[in-house]
């Protein structure tokens, strides 16, 4: 049975045979001997298209063949293994975007269904169409990739990059062509969270965010395996909290980055806490954020959003050159950054706001964008990604909460229509955004599941 | 993750199911790593933790889209280091935030830069990294699971109002290692994930259990339906299991009425 099978499985019959038996302690408790498997019935949801089911599942299957380790030995012989409901978004949640124009492709990562996706640049989804097909599907388990977050493609070479944001604590870069379920060919140890990646082709570097740790680090354009940043910057003066995105300015030869507010302190002189967690894969390594371990306890704040400005080769503890902060900047959750070079502007995926706003790359403090794209004509819906493709003057936007990429000029302002609409999902599929539940709630008085990522 | 949300869904959400109401954005202060919640029933409140800002953050249930939360514990007096999981008492009215060494018990009017009520640390507890906690109400009992001083996953089982260097009263050991728990006071039993690379399942003990005992139930697997499990919460009325599992990114609803109909009857 397949797992989108099971995903139609209700309750139809279901027997149970138990025998209560006591315990040394007085108390009573049943233990099940012996059940019945739920039917099937036809609980209606919408459904892949069949390449979509075709590829889930053999990357399903494939990412969970030979992976299965030996289960302890003192478990009781029954067990409820089959469920009666499962909720998931069974269609790909587009994270960030690149392009690559020499090629005319467009790359987009997963963070739903672990995948990263390679269409046309030209591609637009039809009306009428469930979704539209991938040239090529980077997915399965010897791809390494989980929670995908940021992604960045060297156009000279073709190579894909993407930064594992959670639980796998590494990025990983792809060859030209890539497809299937393929090794990639670098994979480089990160500190936990990493989130923004850009690559400054000119000096050799790749710069990673930290979200965890509010940090950032820079590693050799080469590096691989184990090897260590060659730069970090983290601590109190630095202005990063939580950061997401992040692009580089070559002619000022300056990184900016987008925070979502929050932080603590961390001190390399106090006692490292037990049991709190680290920044894991720290042995051995140098230019690494200090960890959980080295939180100040109590010294955390909740701030508000920002947009800050770096030396590209900024280290330890260095103030940010500039910040973009207040409430006429309309920052809600600015997640993706795009640079573009030839306007000077920095373009913002402003998630919260269901926007993308535009600075001046000189913007400081509490000031307005230059132009705001927002509005029902608009299509955005949490837009997290953004890539702003110079050569074509267009703006690429992931729509976490749409199911689509949607392109504008790059000039665009106001509620305007996109150029181009990617869909993975027919039009109106539900976009349930969950990522990593690491926990749950119940709400007994409505009788509500209760979601946290 | 590229958005922090609470989402709500419906009971019998299925599929690709709609969210009722998410709480999201800006205003709600919220960020990602929340892996741990509660719901308290009596004040009709949402409770969950913020690792990165060092704070719980408290919400009304009602709570819908960019709503900031009602209550805020946060400060240097909190002793606060990267909360992960919270258990909600709403019988007695407490939280319960594990915190490596330490379980920290906060009042549930708390807001602020508070100290806590207790404080639950010292060799003689017997852990070194809790990790996840529940309260059973009705035995007035708390369950810390944690790494040991031997370094393998124990369920702790103490006094509810244990406070400084105390001993448990129990200790289940040969536990996989765990992300979460829960309890379901009326029959005693503890629900608890147990983390395995593809083999994941949600084991089921006694609170009068003790010892390296096999677990009364197993719930999704091993190699079953779950892969790695994170969360669980129990729907007591409908006799329903929820799970959470993060390489399915995916909420499983099990049906196990056995579970809760054979009951414990002290």
């Amino acid at each position: 049975m397949t797992p989108r099978a099971r995903l139609l499985i209700a309750a139809a019959a279901f027997t149970i045979v138990a025998v209560c038996m006591g315990d040394g302690n007085g108390l009573r408790f049943g233990r099940l001997i012996a059940y019945d498997q739920y039917e099937e019935t036809g609980e209606m949801c919408v459904m892949p298209a069949a390449w979509q089911r075709e590829a889930l599942r053999a990357a399903f299957q494939e990412s969970t063949a030979g992976s299965r380790r030996a289960v302890p030995a003192n478990l009781p012989a029954s067990s409820y293994k089959e469920y009666l409901r499962r909720i998931r978004d069974e269609y790909p949640t587009f994270a960030s975007v690149a392009v690559d124009t020499v090629r005319d492709e467009v790359v987009l990562t997963d963070e739903s269904t672990f995948k990263i996706l390679v269409y046309s640049r030209m591609e637009n989804t039809p009306a009428g169409v469930e979704a539209s097909k991938p040239k090529r599907t980077i997915t399965g388990d010897k791809t390494d990739i989980e929670f995908q977050s940021g992604v960045y493609v060297d156009p000279k070479t073709g190579e894909i990059w993407a930064a594992n944001n959670d639980t796998r604590d590494r990025y990983v870069v792809f060859g030209a062509g890539a497809d299937g379920n393929v090794a990639p060919i670098r994979t480089t140890e990160t500190p936990h969270g990493t989130f923004g990646i850009v690559v400054d082709e000119t000096h050799g570097e790749a710069l990673f965010t930290v979200q965890h740790d509010s940090g950032l680090v820079t590693y050799r354009r080469s590096a691989n395996g184990e090897e260590s940043p060659i730069r970090m910057l983290q601590g109190d003066r630095t202005g990063l909290q939580d950061p997401h995105g992040i692009a580089f300015d070559s002619r000022d030869d300056v990184v900016f980055v987008a925070n979502f507010g929050s932080t603590h302190g961390v001190s390399g002189s106090i006692k490292p806490r037990q049991g709190v967690g680290s920044a894991d894969n720290k042995e051995g390594k140098t230019n690494w954020p200090l960890g959980r371990e080295f939180a100040i306890p109590g010294s955390g704040t909740i701030n508000e959003p920002s947009i800050i400005v770096h030396r590209r080769s900024a280290s330890g503890n260095e103030p940010p050159i500039r910040v973009i902060k207040g409430a006429r900047t309309q920052l809600n959750w600015p997640t993706g950054l795009s640079f573009d070079p030839q306007t000077r502007e920095l373009f913002v995926a402003n998630d919260a706001a269901n926007s993308v706003l535009v600075f001046d790359a000189a913007a400081s403090g509490d000031v307005a964008p230059k132009r705001v794209i927002k509005g029902p004509k608009t299509k955005l819906a949490n837009p997290t990604g953004i890539f702003a493709d110079v050569k074509n003057r267009e703006l690429w936007i992931t729509n976490f909460g749409g199911h689509s990429a949607t392109v504008y000029d790059l000039a665009a302002s106001g509620d305007v229509a996109p150029k181009r609409i990617i869909r993975n999902a027919p039009e109106g599929t539900p976009s349930l955004m969950i990522g990593n539940p690491g926990t749950l709630g119940y709400d007994t008085k409505r009788e509500r599941i209760l979601v946290p990522n | 993750m590229a958005h922090p949300q609470i989402a709500v869904f419906a009971r019998l959400a299925n599929g690709q199911a709609k969210r009722l109401a998410a709480i999201e954005g800006q205003k709600t202060l919220l960020g990602r790593t929340m892996h741990g919640m509660g719901y308290d029933a009596v004040r009709d409140e949402i409770v969950v933790p913020h690792q990165f800002g060092q704070g719980i953050l408290v919400f009304r249930a009602t709570a819908n889209g960019e709503e900031p939360p009602v209550r805020v514990i946060g400060g240097s007096r909190t002793r606060l280091i990267a909360p992960d999981r919270v258990a909600v008492d709403d019988v007695n009215g407490e939280y319960y935030v594990p915190e490596g060494e330490e379980v920290l018990v906060f009042q549930r009017d708390a807001d602020g830069n508070v100290a806590p009520s207790r404080i639950l640390s010292g060799p003689n507890t017997g852990f070194v990294a809790s990790r996840a906690i529940a309260v059973d109400t009705k035995r007035n009992l708390l369950i810390v699971v944690a790494s040991g001083r031997r370094n393998d996953t124990e369920i702790l089982i103490f006094d509810r109002k244990a406070s400084g260097d105390t001993k448990p009263l129990r200790v289940i050991t040969g536990l996989n290692a765990s992300q979460n728990v829960t309890v379901e006071p009326e029959r005693g039993l503890i629900f608890v994930v147990q983390l395995g690379e593809n083999t994941g399942y949600i084991g089921v003990w006694s609170v009068a259990d003790s010892g390296n005992v096999p677990p009364r139930h197993v719930i999704g697997g091993p190699n079953g339906t779950l892969f790695d499990p994170r969360g669980v919460v129990l729907d007591v009325k409908n006799q329903a299991v929820l799970v959470s599992d993060k390489q399915l990114n995916a909420v499983l609803t099990y049906q196990v009425p056995a579970v809760f109909n054979l009951s414990a009857r002290p």
